[in-house]
Formats: structure tokens, sequence, C-alpha cells
């Protein structure tokens, strides 16, 4: 314990401000993974903060940081979290730089705060992930984390202008910028979102907004077979018609949602809801066009959703890509109908269930696999998964998981041929290990 | 001007020049690799690779044409083998000086890799090799129904792996984005001569998302060699209007208002009085030559909803005093507006021997303020000015006008040039929007960039480019520069 009782000394000497905890009780509300850190700061600025990580690395100890929580898991097991950092302090929305749609905001500060501001000024972030009340932005940038409604207004990526970053040693550095367009520089923005905190800690981003939108309509379609509904989502993709989302809830995820939510989906064969944004007349018409194209494919007409109805329904949806087992699949859109065949048999030849929501139109799939502590039969079935999902251009991803079949499986895959970079990348921004390593592709 | 003085950071190694023994021992190794066709090296060959679009020439000591990514990766290792500097080079028709060989070394030119290997309709995908024309792809979905979206004016003949080499933009990409919002996934070779894939055909694969960091690297870190690209349906109804302005602040404020309304039209576009009386001569597209200002702007989607967006648009461009807003009624005058907007740059050279054209980019607020700047700092400097730029992304792009025959008239015209990234680093903004940092804009990193944010992007370059032999010399502020420019 050395080593960190020195570091807590320190940080009572030179950022006194920063809470600091050691006391095992506390610690245990952190724990991820079966995993306690040794001890959990909490600095109140963005300079403190850079301090606390300056004085991590220098008495050789790792770090981690940490939002809302709600997706510490993610990844693979951890190899060892000696600091852990809390963001939660670093709650302000700087700028909101309305009439340029830009905002400028720390990461601490959960997404339904942020929004809440946004909104304000008509605006808004097009970011929909789950659990926006507990989410930080920085937790959902260092993840990645999206939603359905990723379709029309794209993800993380193409939304983040600017980044402040504190590296290993301490010091912040900058990227990107406060315009939405800009080519100075290499694009670091890119690199830190989904890096999962092994490169560095986001401390403040800028991002590109959206007005919000006049109207807002969802619909629900239910049919008896995949082939159908994605034969409808492709008609939609190759027309004119904009939804904001399109997503596909299969028979066990439908359940789910009637059990515990009370809504009423059909319960066997599949839900496609779509979901539209923008002024009344634009909306009228796509959802003409979207009934008679979903007639063409055999859909029945299922409920239109407005107002807190819809809200509700999307937060629930969302909420469905989060179960104790969740397989993120993305493939190519062509393929969904038949990768669906095949997590129908595999599922059938193992006895497992399964509960899917998709969002379609990214080629993106939520797979919760039940019961979870099945372990040797979800080994095979998750290997089996990926495999069929490498064959369509894809990847899959293991994004909760129990403890247990974590230490049995692969959670991202195997690396591919840009590894190597990767590893190089790593070894320039962390050249003596302060993040903690394990958790990111091929244990980075 | 402290910028310019204070120390520069040392990032590249200087290379010395070939030896004739050893240019003539690597270039028998490409022609073994290559046949003789393809490896060029007489100073008469050469003269053509010298120069791109940019005010910067450097002479390459070898130029190869390879046929496959299997040939650029064996250049790649013949080059590493002999410490020789490799650049990549598209159509040459990069404004920063992307594609100068500042060192010397091997061009790699790719007019030869220049076909597209695969178009997936149903998946909205395309795989296309680096030497394509961008132009080349949308002609050639556009029967299906289909278009390839990032255009820069330079779009007949940039190529698509020129674009992704320096991320670039064009009036189109106001509501879909750059090349990096188009690009899925790349095949590339590393400074050791692999040939690795990043990215992909789906979207979220696991790792760091390294197709982000190479779009916009300007080779200093790959060679790209194959291209996955998204294609995107061709709109249904594309409605193009002019709205003519007496005052250059009356169509900077109607740009902000659109902005700021949530109205987000495909394109927004301005051209001052100096562009458009140089436009109207060259194309005759019945742009006003007295006019203070013209907007050349366009909305584009569902019927309803580009009737919408001219309602809306039209509405606050007559809020601020448009002279006359007009709707371009037939397909053909559509073409002819753009062909205006598009050759504007070729047009100027109607008026001007020369030009030298900047690329800031502000918050779209501060488009008033920075365009009296803008003008104030040239005629300081006793230099003529045209504006014709994206003004809906604030992507400025003065046109500097001169004379390299006139003493100290380059000199001149960079300090302007100087001073305008200046002003759009001060009032928030950054120095380049679509054209990329090259040799250019090297110094004026450090107006946005602090020493930790550039220590940080040299570690990239470490990680992927150790031995600096891939366009070594650019991105990053280097030593010696300042003497250049006094020299001149």
């Amino acid at each position: 314990m050395g080593e960190i009782d020195i570091l807590v000394r320190t940080l009572q000497q030179q950022v006194p401000a920063a809470q600091a905890t050691t006391d095992t009780e506390t610690l245990r509300n952190y724990t991820i993974d079966g995993l306690l850190p040794r001890l959990v700061v909490t600095p109140g600025t963005v300079e403190e903060m850079a301090q606390v990580i300056a004085l991590t690395s220098r008495q050789s100890l790792t770090l981690l940081a940490r939002g809302g929580g709600s997706r510490m898991n993610l990844g693979g097991l951890p190899e060892h979290i000696d600091v852990l950092v809390e963001t939660n302090k670093l709650a302000h929305l700087l700028e909101h730089e309305g009439p340029d749609l830009t905002c400028h905001v720390e990461a601490g500060i959960t997404l339904a705060a942020l929004q809440a501001q946004l909104a304000t000024k008509g605006q808004r972030l097009a970011l929909d992930p789950p659990d926006a009340r507990q989410a930080t932005i920085g937790g959902l940038l260092a993840t990645n984390a999206s939603g359905p409604k990723r379709l029309r207004y794209g993800s993380a990526r193409d939304l983040v202008i600017g980044l402040r970053v504190i590296q290993a040693n301490g010091e912040i550095a900058r990227s990107g910028g406060r315009v939405v367009k800009n080519v100075a520089g290499y694009d670091l923005n890119k690199l830190y979102i989904g890096s999962l905190g092994t490169l560095g800690v986001i401390v403040e981003t800028n991002f590109k907004l959206h007005p919000l939108p006049l109207a807002e309509h969802t619909f629900l379609l239910t049919y008896t077979n995949a082939e159908d509904a994605m034969q409808t989502v492709t008609a939609i993709l190759g027309s004119q018609l904009t939804p904001s989302a399109l997503e596909l809830i299969d028979a066990g995820a439908a359940s789910d949602m009637a059990d515990f939510f009370g809504f009423n989906l059909p319960t066997n064969g599949y839900t496609l809801a779509i979901n539209f944004e923008g002024s009344p007349t634009t909306i009228g018409r796509q959802m003409d066009e979207t009934r008679l194209l979903a007639r063409r494919h055999n859909a029945l007409m299922g409920d239109d959703l407005e107002g807190t109805e819809q809200e509700r329904f999307w937060d629930v949806v969302r909420e469905h890509t989060q179960g104790s087992l969740t397989c993120k699949v993305s493939i190519l859109v062509s393929r969904i109908a038949p990768y669906l065949q095949q997590v129908e048999q595999i599922c059938r030849r193992r006895n497992l269930e399964a509960a899917i929501v998709s969002h379609v139109g990214n080629g993106i799939l939520y797979i919760e696999l039940r019961p979870s502590d099945a372990v040797p039969r979800l080994v095979e079935s998750i290997a089996e998964l990926r495999m069929h999902a490498q064959e369509a251009r894809g990847s899959l991803v293991v994004e909760r998981c129990p403890v247990e079949l974590k230490r049995r499986i692969s959670i991202w895959g195997e690396p591919g041929s840009d590894f190597p970079m990767m590893q190089r990348l790593k070894q320039q921004f962390d050249p003596t290990g302060t993040f903690v390593k394990g958790r990111f592709l091929g244990g980075l | 001007m402290s910028i310019i003085e204070q120390p520069p950071i040392v990032t590249s190694p200087e290379y010395e020049r070939m030896s004739t023994a050893r240019k003539a021992e690597v270039v028998r190794e490409l022609c073994l690799l290559l046949g003789d066709r393809h490896v060029l090296h007489s100073p008469y060959d050469l003269t053509l690779y010298e120069y791109d679009a940019s005010i910067d020439r450097g002479t390459p000591d070898i130029v190869v044409l390879p046929a496959s990514s299997q040939e650029v990766a064996g250049i790649v290792k013949v080059a590493a083998r002999y410490g020789v500097p490799v650049v990549p080079r598209g159509a040459g028709t990069g404004l920063s000086g992307g594609a100068i060989p500042l060192y010397g070394g091997i061009v790699i030119v790719f007019a030869r890799m220049n076909r597209i290997l695969e178009v997936d309709y149903a998946n909205l995908r395309a795989v296309v090799q680096p030497g394509l024309v961008n132009l080349h792809l949308s002609t050639a979905l556009n029967p299906q129904g289909f278009y390839y979206v990032p255009d820069p004016s330079s779009q007949r003949s940039c190529t698509i792996g020129g674009n992704v080499g320096e991320n670039a933009g064009g009036p189109h990409t106001l509501i879909y984005g750059v090349t990096t919002n188009h690009v899925l996934g790349l095949e590339v070779v590393t400074p050791d001569g692999e040939i690795i894939e990043v990215g992909g055909w789906t979207q979220d694969r696991p790792g760091y998302d390294l197709t982000g960091l190479l779009i916009g690297s300007e080779g200093t870190l790959c060679i790209v060699t194959k291209i996955i690209t998204r294609i995107v349906h061709l709109a249904e109804a594309v409605k193009t209007m002019v709205a003519v302005f007496d005052a250059m602040d009356d169509a900077s404020n109607t740009v902000s208002e659109i902005i700021a309304s949530g109205v987000i039209p495909a394109a927004i576009e301005m051209m001052d009085q100096m562009i458009l009386q140089a436009v109207e001569a060259d194309t005759h597209a019945g742009y006003p030559m007295d006019a203070a200002a013209v907007l050349l702007m366009e909305a584009e989607g569902m019927r309803e909803s580009v009737a919408e967006q001219i309602e809306q648009i039209v509405s606050i461009c007559n809020k601020h005093h448009a002279r006359v807003v007009r709707i371009a009624a037939t397909e053909a005058e559509r073409q002819l507006l753009w062909a205006g907007r598009k050759n504007a740059f070729g047009a100027v050279g109607r008026i001007s021997p020369e030009f030298y054209v900047q690329d800031g980019v502000v918050p779209r607020t501060k488009l008033p303020y920075v365009l009296r700047r803008v003008n104030e700092i040239c005629s300081q400097y006793g230099l003529k000015v045209g504006n014709v730029f994206h003004a809906g992304d604030g992507n400025l792009h003065p046109l500097i006008l001169f004379d390299s025959q006139i003493p100290g008239e380059v000199e001149r015209v960079r300090q302007a040039g100087h001073e305008i990234l200046q002003v759009c680093a001060e009032a928030g903004g950054t120095i380049t929007g679509e054209h990329g940092i090259g040799i250019e804009k090297q110094e004026e990193m450090a107006l946005i960039f602090s020493e930790t944010d550039l220590r940080v992007m040299q570690q990239v370059r470490m990680a992927w480019n150790p031995q600096q032999l891939f366009n070594p010399g650019k991105l990053f502020p280097r030593p010696g520069r300042c003497a250049d420019i006094k020299q001149l």
C-alpha cells in the first residue's frame, strides 16, 4: 500500500480541494467486474484533475476515469485499478453558442442535464444513447455510445468538433476546435472517441448541435417474419424518406417490453418502429409513403405514438440494449434477416433465449442472451455468432456480461492487421502504463 | 506577429538529396518492380510533378506509377531500405503543398490505380482505388440514382485518394459532412511496407478509429491504396437560388440568421463583387456584376421540405435587404450557376496573373466582422482580395491577387495571409477548413495549438512514421521556415 499512501498524502498537500477516499465500504460502490479501486478521487476542476493524473503517473500507479458509472463494465477484465477519478464535478455547460449551433461543455455533465440546458434555446445534441440521466458526456464519448437516431444524425464521431484531453503525464491537450469544419492537424477527436480511457481522460468537449425538430412521430409495423420487415427497411433506405430511426424489435424483446413496461407489442414475429422528425407536412408525406411500402411487404399496421408515450417507448427500446448479457453485432444491412435466423438456430440448438433490438438502418443488433449464467453454452454460442458476424463483413462485441463469463470469452474478438499500429499508438500516448489496461481490444 | 519569430519545434530530419549513383540504384530496383515505363526519372519527365496548386515547388528524384497495392508496398520497402522520402500524389490540385516533395525522393502517382472496385447499392457502399477522380464516382453512380457526397470544387480532376489525404470538403458538405463522414474503411501501406486494413464495411469496429485518424493526415502517416465509402441516394428535389445584396454585411448577416434559424440548406456559398465580375466575364451565368455580394444557396431533399426551406430562406434574405432573390427555373440554369461558382478560382486568372487562396474557418456569427477584417488587412498591404467561399460552414476563401514579378509582393501576400488566419484564430476559428496544413500553414499551427497539443500530434506521427519517410517536412512547424520567408 506504500505508493497509495504517498499519493494520498501528496494529494492532500497539493490538491487539497479534490476529495479522496480509501474507505473500503465506499470503494465497494465503485467495484468494476469484481475489482475494487484502491482510491477514489473527485477533483473539482479540470486543473485539479490534471494534477491528480500527473501525481498518479509519477507514483507509477494506474488510473481509470469514471463518469456516471453506467458503462464501467464495458470491455475485458481490468488488470488492476489503483485510482478511480470521478468527473462528476466537472459538470458545467461552459458556452452555448446558440446562433452558431455549437456548444462547449465539461465532460462530467450528464446527457440529460446538457439536453435540458440546450433545449432552452431550442437545440439539442443529436445523440440518444441509453441512461441519459446517469451517463455523462465523457463516458459516452469514451465508450462511443449511441442510440436509434444515429441513423439520421450519425454517432459521436460526426458530432464532436473539439476535445480537451488530459494525457498520461497530466498535461492537457486540445484537439479540433470550436468550428464545424476543421482539418488543422491530425483528427485526434476520432482517436479518443471510443478509446475507453486508454489514451487520455476527456475533460471538455465542443459539439455541433441540431435544432429541436418541429414535430416528431413514431409508428409501429408488425411482421410475421424478418425478411418482410427487412425488405421494408431496404425499400425505405433506398427511397427519398429520411427517418430518424428504424428499430427492429424481435419477439423476445417485445415480450420483455410487454412484461416490464406495459407496452403491448405482438410477442410473435417482429415489430418495426419508425421515427420521423421534421415539419408536420414532411412527416405526413413520409408516413403515407411508408405505409404504402409496408403494405407491399405484408406488414400489419400497429400503434402510432406521440408525446410522452413516444418518449417512453424509445426510452424502453434504448434500455433494452443493456441486458445482463448483451452482444452488439454490426453487420451489413442486407445480411440482417439471415443473421437473425442464425441466431434463432443457435439458440434453439443450445437451449438459449434471445431478445434482440436492432438499429436496422445502421446494421447494428443488440442481442441479449439468456440465461446469462449458462456459461459453457454461451461461450460456444458467442463464438459462433461472432463467426457469422465476421462472415457478414462485421464484428461482434460483448458489451455487457457477467464476470464469470468474461473470464471465458473474448469481449472484442481477435484484433486485425491494424492492431500493431494501435499498440504503437498506446505506447506513444501512455508509455508508462498509467491508464488501466486489460479492458480494451487486445488488452490495450 | 510573434508566431513567426517563436523558436519552432524541431520535427523533421533534413534529408540530403540522393547522389546520382544512389538514385541510379533506386531507379534500377523500382524498374524491376514496376517495369521501366512506370518509373520516371529524367529531368524532363519530373518537371510536371514539381508543383501542385499551391505556391510552393519541389522536384522529386523519381516518380513511380504503381498499378496495385502490392506494388505500392514494394515501392515503400525500397524507399525504406534506402532512406528515401515518399510523397503520394493524386491529381496535384491541393492548395497547401501536400503533394510537393520538399526533400525530393519518390513521388507515387496513382493515375493507374483509378478503378471502382465494387458498388453495393443494397448496403450503400462503394470500394474505390485512390486514383479515381472524385466526379467519376458520382458519374458512375448517377444512373442508378446515387452519388458520392463530398464535392470539392476541383472534383473534375482531384482524386478520392487525395480527398482522403486532405479530408476534403466542398460546397455540399454543409449538411452531409466532409470526407471523414463518408469514408468507413481504408486499405493502407505503412512505412514498413505492410498492407493493413483499417475500419471496414460496417460501423463501430472494435479498437481505435484509425480510419478517422488517418483521414486528413496529409500523407504523413500512411499511403492509402483502397477506400470504402458510403454512397447516398440522389434527392428528388433540388432548388438553387441566388440572392443579391448591395452590402457585404447584409449577405453575411443573412447567412448567420439562416443557420441560427435551424434551416440547414445543402449549400450556402458567398461571392463578393470582385469574384462576381471575374466569374461573369468567364462563365456568363447571369450573376450581377454590380452587386456587393451574392449568396448561392441550394435546398435539396423531399419536395415538401425543399419548398419549406426556400420559403424560410427567401424571407430571411428579404429581411436583410436582398435586392433580388432568384430561383433557378431550369436544370440548365442551375448547372450554369454552379459552373460559375466552381470555376471561380480559374476565372480569377483572367484578372490577375497569380492568386493565393486562404482557407480559414470562423464561427458563422463572426462572418461579418471577419470579412471586414480580411478586406482591411489586404488593403493595408496594398493587395486586392476577392471572397468566394462556403459561408454556411463559416469557411472563408479569400483570394489574394498578386504578381510574383513585383519585388516583395509574395512576401506581402504571405504576411497578409498570416494575419487573416490570426484573425480567424482569434475569432474562435481555425486556420484550415478543407485545404490542409501542408507546407503552407505550418507556422500557423501555433496560432491554434499549444506546444503540448502539437507534441501529442507528434506522438501519432512517431507511432506510425518514426523515420519520417512519408511526406517529411509537412504539417508541423519546422525549423528554417522563418528564414525562408524573409529571403523571399
